[in-house]
């Protein structure tokens, strides 16, 4: 007790000089408590700062999707189809805005056509970045620069440009507003994986190599230009043609009409001529009766299996008869004919025999071989699935025979004339370019080269006598050669006599074949009063013309020499 | 001792000031001409790629088909017809020329001797004018 009372007298005892230090000591403590508030709160707000994430995307988009660029787009001689132009989008940043008010009465003396309600919408609100007008021209740019507008800027924004307007708007496809492909090809090479995309050169980036596509811009220009001339010459509703290199597959062009200007992508879904959806690709999304032009793969079939031989005859004097039908030809002989001479006068009741005398499971079999089942591989989106029986019944085997009851895309018909011509070998269409050396690993023989050559003889003499030579008389003396067909449309569930769909498939200089081409014309009408509207007046002299045309550009000269046709002849029936 | 070494420090202190905030402007500076020329580089990229576009466009055959179109009547072109093509081969050879070469013979052998015949020729023809 006597020891607690001294501690307490202690404390009283305490000297002047110690109770000050003893002060200083606690106002230290509190000054350095109040030096680590400051010091933390700074520290916790860098560290705050340090885990704020901008927004760097445009409305949902990052930036460099929006500034990427595509790759140009150049035909097989380095013209160019596509390319980037950067053009400059005015964008708002709401929350750095001071006048709303005063930002869209100045925007609205340059760019008058934004509505000031939704433009005062768009500016109001606490949003890091908004879209006010994109892809304006230079000029505008340079004004509302002038304007001094805080809280405005550009982007310089890629814009496809497609300098050939609508020459091959099928080929190439279209962009949105963002620069991602739409349709056709540049859809195609968003939709690769990247990996193919790199192997391409097509990855994203500033310095993009440019691709070379199959396309021959002048055989492109011959082609557009021949068909826009048949929409008029023969009043048709539509038309469509392709052309390949038969040895690589290369598409060299390849136009349908009625078409759309990819610049302005919306013009794809216009009405045409009244009709809606006419603007599709018909070379490869369409799916038609081809008619007689099927009979090439009739006689390809029958000859390959070796049942009918080139110096066989049937008996055409009268029709096939199943059940109620009796199937007939158009222009009938009624006699017995020979082989070449079923395909010279497109002969309905040879074909059938013929087919008949190969059998029709064989037929059927051969038509899958061709690829007639599925799809065509080839580089566009825009494609369709052939209707062809599973099955085929008798008649049904019959009328196919001669192209009706069964519908396939022209590309596909292209791709079965291109390999009966090019010694049977079938290769896939291509719209990239493509050396022989890669192609020849892709070849799938569906034909020997002997009933290859026994088929050019067959497209030739029918230039030669039957139903293509006004497409042999336009472009004599390249020694072009094929097939007609004139398929009649169904209209209202029964073939129409008037309505007509033209095709001729032809393959070009038959003597050393290096060219395949398809014609299609949809409900051509007669060019005047002495002509006629089946295939060999439309398609087939659309066909002359443009070999006649585009023969020298790919360096075929003429040759008049009778020699090469009559070397052509097989030997069975020289 | 300590007075020196506190004057040093401030001095270092002050120095510092200066040259960081002499800094700061330099880099500013630099931003603002480095923006100034991404500027400019991105204008002219965007007018070249306008050219790039107007040239693609001057050469494709749907802008040149026209034109030729409309100066027909000066270029008067058509399309080549195949029998205007012909191929180097076709073409016939020259007519061959029979050299008379016992004559070609004799001439060299009298130049070889030193006489020449043309010569002789000019001579005579002058010796007949002066008489």
């Amino acid at each position: 007790m006597a020891l607690l009372s001294e501690g307490a007298a202690t404390i009283a005892l305490d000297g002047a000089r110690k109770s000050r230090g003893n002060l200083t000591k606690a106002r230290i403590r509190w000054v350095i408590l109040a030096l680590l508030i400051v010091f933390g709160t700074v520290a916790g707000r860098l560290i705050q700062l340090g885990w704020v994430v901008t927004d760097t995307t445009i409305e949902g988009q990052a930036r460099d999707i929006i500034t990427a660029s595509r790759p140009a787009l150049l035909d097989r001689n380095g013209l160019e189809m596509a390319v980037d132009i950067r053009v400059p989008s005015l964008y708002a940043e709401p929350r750095r805005i001071i006048d709303v008010e005063e930002a869209v009465q100045k925007l609205r003396t340059v760019l008058p056509e934004l509505d000031a309600d939704w433009l005062r919408k768009r500016l109001t609100g606490d949003k890091g970045f908004v879209w006010v007008k994109r892809e304006l021209t230079p000029a505008i740019e340079d004004a509302i620069f002038a304007l001094g507008l805080p809280g405005f800027d550009f982007v310089q924004e890629s814009k496809r440009f497609y300098p050939g307007g609508k020459e091959a708007s099928h080929i190439l496809g279209a962009t949105n507003i963002d620069n991602q492909g739409i349709a056709g090809i540049e859809k195609y090479m968003d939709d690769q994986d990247v990996a193919l995309l790199q192997s391409l050169g097509l990855a994203r980036g500033n310095d993009l190599t440019p691709v070379n596509l199959s396309i021959d811009l002048r055989v492109q220009h011959v082609l557009y230009q021949q068909l826009s001339d048949s929409l008029v010459r023969y009043k048709a509703i539509a038309a469509a043609g392709a052309m390949m290199d038969i040895k690589t597959g290369e598409i060299i062009g390849m136009v349908s009409l009625p078409d759309y200007d990819p610049n302005n992508p919306q013009s794809a879904f216009e009405d045409f001529m009244g009709k809606k959806n006419q603007r599709f690709n018909r070379v490869t999304s369409g799916i038609y009766e081809l008619g007689s032009t099927f009979k090439t793969v009739t006689m390809a079939a029958a000859l390959d299996s070796g049942k009918v031989k080139i110096t066989d005859t049937f008996d055409a004097r009268y029709g096939v008869r199943f059940g109620r039908f009796t199937i007939d030809d158009f222009h009938g002989k009624h006699r017995v004919l020979t082989l070449p001479e079923v395909f010279k006068y497109s002969s309905n009741i040879g074909t059938i025999k013929a087919m008949q005398q190969m059998g029709k499971e064989d037929f059927r079999a051969f038509l899958t071989k061709v690829g007639f089942d599925t799809q065509v591989t080839i580089e566009l989106p825009e494609k369709r699935l052939p209707t062809i029986p599973e099955r085929f019944s008798e008649i049904v085997a019959a009328t196919s025979s001669f192209g009706h009851g069964l519908s396939i895309s022209p590309m596909h018909m292209l791709r079965a004339v291109a390999a009966f011509a090019n010694d049977g070998n079938m290769v896939t269409p291509t719209l990239f370019k493509r050396s022989e050396e890669e192609a020849r690993k892709l070849y799938t023989p569906v034909i020997s080269s002997r009933t290859s050559a026994q088929m050019r003889y067959l497209m030739r003499l029918n230039a030669l006598e039957g139903s293509g030579t006004r497409m042999n008389k336009e472009a004599a003396g390249y020694r072009a050669g094929g097939k007609t067909g004139t398929a009649e449309k169904v209209v209202g569930g029964q073939y129409s006599a008037n309505k007509t769909l033209t095709v001729f498939s032809s393959a070009f200089p038959l003597d050393n074949p290096r060219y395949a081409m398809i014609i299609m014309v949809d409900e051509p009408q007669k060019e005047n009063a002495q002509s006629g509207n089946t295939a060999g007046w439309n398609a087939g002299e659309i066909t002359g013309r443009v070999v006649a045309q585009v023969a020298p550009m790919l360096g075929i000269s003429p040759d008049f020499n009778e020699m090469l046709d009559s070397n052509l002849v097989p030997v069975e029936i020289r | 001792m300590i007075k020196t070494l506190n004057f040093i420090l401030v001095c270092t202190s002050l120095v510092g000031l200066v040259g960081v905030y002499a800094l700061k402007f330099h880099v500013e500076d630099t931003a603002s001409a480095k923006s100034a020329l991404e500027r400019q580089i991105e204008r002219q990229q965007a007018s070249l790629s306008l050219l790039e576009a107007e040239w693609a466009y001057l050469n494709q055959p749907t802008h040149v088909a026209p034109i030729i179109a409309r100066h027909n009547e000066v270029l008067m072109l058509q399309p080549t017809k195949p029998t205007q093509f012909a191929a180097i081969d076709s073409l016939p050879m020259r007519p061959v020329v029979q050299l008379d070469t016992t004559a070609l013979d004799v001439l060299f052998e009298s130049l070889e001797s030193g006489v020449d015949p043309i010569e002789q020729l000019i001579e005579a023809s002058e010796n007949g004018t002066a008489l």
